[in-house]
């Protein structure tokens, strides 16, 4: 083949081109999987979100009618708006709970002695998910060990049915589940801080606690938010755990799915779940910009 | 709490003294790191605890701090009893060795939390963070981020937030350690400078015996614990204490000698004067103190080495009298011997200090 001087340009772009994709072929595998396991199966539950159940089968028949059926069922919301606050509130206490741990952790643990009970913080994940939740019930059920005691001590001669099967059980739990994600996560970002600062701070007349939410915190902020939205994102799907030691009180919007699922309606299951993606979708935006630290630091 | 006025007790009445540190010790575990320590600072002193890593000398200055709690005694600050208050009710403020600034502030919100912290009202306290600011040269840098600040600028910084809280004692915990030389020096002068404008008493911890001298009034050479001499500059340069201090502040000679009636025998026979003692002692002579044009009584000695430094030039004399040769300084090149040479080396009384024998 012989080139022309007219043909260069042209061969020079097509050059580039080559180049820019050999650059980009090394993302080629993530491309891939990405699409495979997450574009494509999101797109698949948006389609169905938008199709329609007749008779137990599906039609692809364009319709807003499973959003709109959903918020036509006063159970449907009150349960879509329990489960955001059930989230919430386990979150919250997940995260409060983390906070003081991963603190004393970098602080005040000997540096040899941190592996060993960051090890002890993930142990339980080596058992079965299921078999963390059932245990629950020999705690807070009636022959549990909570009623035992309490029947030994005689604050009361009969077991109380009161610990399970409702909201606080579900939070307990929860919070119990997803502490090992907040610990870890707020220890990674705590772990670098120069604990000077708090020194610098009390010097300048800080009380200990101002010192730590003035100044430790604000530099914490993207680990906090992290490990919000690692404990936030599950827990707003759990389904289990409600189902579990929730009983009919404790129904969280996850329960709705598998049921809308279990009954073939699955057009109707699909749009439930779009509307928890939503959420986290909002949940993202709201905190994208916090989640940057350089603004911060004037870097 | 704001500005420091308190009123002497009764108790501390006979003493004036910005810092009395009373028969202080420190324990943790069984290691001792002050052991029985008193000291008197005075009020608007420029004070160095100086001393090798490990003396004690930084935990003297979190005593003072109030950063770790003491095992014995009493620390008082302008006639009132602090040892029992938590650092944040103490009339001080520290400059830490890392600055320790905040790094999701702005410079002026960084000297401004101090007040902050205090109540200060607003106007009062913008005005007093631009005059922290300017005192320390950082007028214009009120926006920047600590980030964005060179090392010298940091450690401003870190001076101009601790001293807008206008405490009665300023700790520095060596605070220009991770600077380089050059900048170490100029900052050595505008510390000066700042100690000057400002009045405060500056309770400085170093073991850079050159910084010590250059910017203290009184030096406390610290060692294992313990307090090994107290005095200005020239004191313990000239008239140090004991064998630590000669050798850890300055070159030094030592000749190990029998005094008698200010006259020292070395170990050659050789008898040269010294300023009073008696018995089994070293004997020790500055560099800068020894004379190579030989006034009798005088040491015989050959010069092995011969270095120009620049300021003056160093000799190194092997002699009978000491293992180690005789270092000397002299700063007239002119008179420079040749390697080689046999030389007389003379001194005399009130540079050869005697100390307590190796």
């Amino acid at each position: 083949m012989t080139v022309t001087a007219a043909a260069a340009p042209q061969r020079r772009r097509r050059i580039r081109l080559g180049h820019a994709l050999s650059e980009y072929s090394g993302f080629a595998p993530a491309v891939v999987l990405l699409g495979l396991f997450f574009l494509v199966p999101l797109g698949i539950i948006v389609c169905y979100s938008f199709w329609e159940t007749i008779d137990y089968s599906t039609v692809h028949h364009w319709t807003t009618g499973n959003y709109s059926y959903f918020f036509s069922v006063g159970a449907y919301v009150s349960t879509m708006w329990a489960t955001v606050w059930v989230s919430v509130v386990a979150t919250a206490l997940a995260i409060a709970l983390a906070f003081p741990f991963a603190y004393w952790l970098s602080r005040y643990v000997p540096k040899r002695l941190r592996t060993p009970l960051l090890v002890l913080v993930i142990v339980p994940f080596w058992s079965s998910y299921l078999l963390r939740v059932y245990s629950w019930l020999t705690i807070l059920g009636e022959h549990g060990v909570l009623n035992r005691f309490l029947q030994w001590t005689g604050i009361t001669n009969h077991p109380l049915g009161l610990f399970l099967y409702d909201r606080p059980a579900v939070i307990l739990v929860l919070v119990y589940l997803y502490f090992p994600f907040g610990a870890l996560t707020l220890y990674s970002s705590i772990e670098r801080f120069d604990w000077n600062q708090l020194r610098a701070a009390m010097d300048l007349g800080a009380s200990p606690l101002t010192a730590i939410f003035r100044i430790l915190v604000p530099q914490i902020r993207p680990g906090i938010i992290t490990a919000v939205i690692f404990v936030f994102i599950p827990v707003l799907g759990e389904y289990l755990t409600p189902q579990i030691v929730g009983g009919t009180g404790g129904v969280m919007i996850g329960n709705l799915i598998v049921n809308f699922f279990q009954s073939a309606e699955y057009t109707r299951g699909a749009a439930a779940s779009l509307l928890i993606a939503a959420f986290i979708v909002l949940l993202l935006a709201v905190f994208r910009k916090s989640l940057s630290s350089r603004d911060a630091y004037g870097i | 709490m704001t500005t420091i006025a308190p009123t002497p007790t009764a108790a501390s009445a006979t003493t004036a003294a910005g810092i009395e540190l009373r028969g202080v010790v420190k324990r943790y575990g069984t290691q001792v790191a002050v052991r029985g320590l008193d000291l008197e600072i005075s009020d608007g002193e420029f004070f160095c605890l100086l001393g090798p890593s490990g003396c004690g000398k930084t935990t003297t200055l979190n005593l003072i701090g109030g950063f770790v709690p003491l095992t014995e005694g009493e620390i008082w600050i302008r006639g009132k009893r602090v040892h029992d208050l938590p650092p944040h009710k103490r009339p001080v403020n520290t400059v830490f060795q890392s600055y320790a600034l905040f790094p999701h502030m702005n410079v002026r919100e960084n000297v401004r939390f101090g007040l902050k912290m205090d109540r200060v009202p607003a106007a009062e306290s913008t005005s007093r963070v631009e005059e922290a600011l300017a005192l320390v040269g950082l007028d214009d840098f009120g926006d920047r981020m600590p980030a964005q600040l060179s090392g010298g600028q940091q450690q401003r910084v870190a001076v101009a937030r601790a001293l807008v809280k206008r405490p009665a004692v300023l700790l520095l915990d060596e605070p220009l350690g991770a600077l380089d030389l050059k900048l170490r020096q100029r900052l050595q002068i505008e510390l000066s400078q700042i100690h000057r404008d400002v009045g405060t008493t500056f309770v400085y911890v170093t073991h850079d015996q050159e910084e010590a001298m250059s910017m203290a009034d009184r030096i406390a050479v610290m060692n294992d614990g313990r307090l090994e001499q107290l005095g200005t500059p020239e004191e313990v340069y000239r008239r140090p204490a004991s064998r630590f201090v000669a050798d850890f502040i300055g070159d030094s000679n030592f000749f190990a000698a029998t005094v008698a009636a200010g006259v020292a025998t070395l170990a050659d026979g050789s008898q040269m004067p010294c300023r009073g003692g008696s018995g089994q002692a070293s004997v020790m002579v500055r560099p800068e103190a020894i004379r190579l044009a030989g006034s009798s009584p005088s040491l015989s000695g050959r010069v092995v080495q011969t270095s120009f430094l620049g300021k003056h030039v160093r000799v190194a004399v092997a002699t009978a009298a000491s293992e180690a040769p005789v270092v000397i300084a002299l700063h007239d090149p002119s008179t420079l011997p040749p390697v080689g040479a046999t030389v007389a080396l003379s001194w005399s009384a009130e540079d050869a200090a005697v100390l307590e024998p190796k």
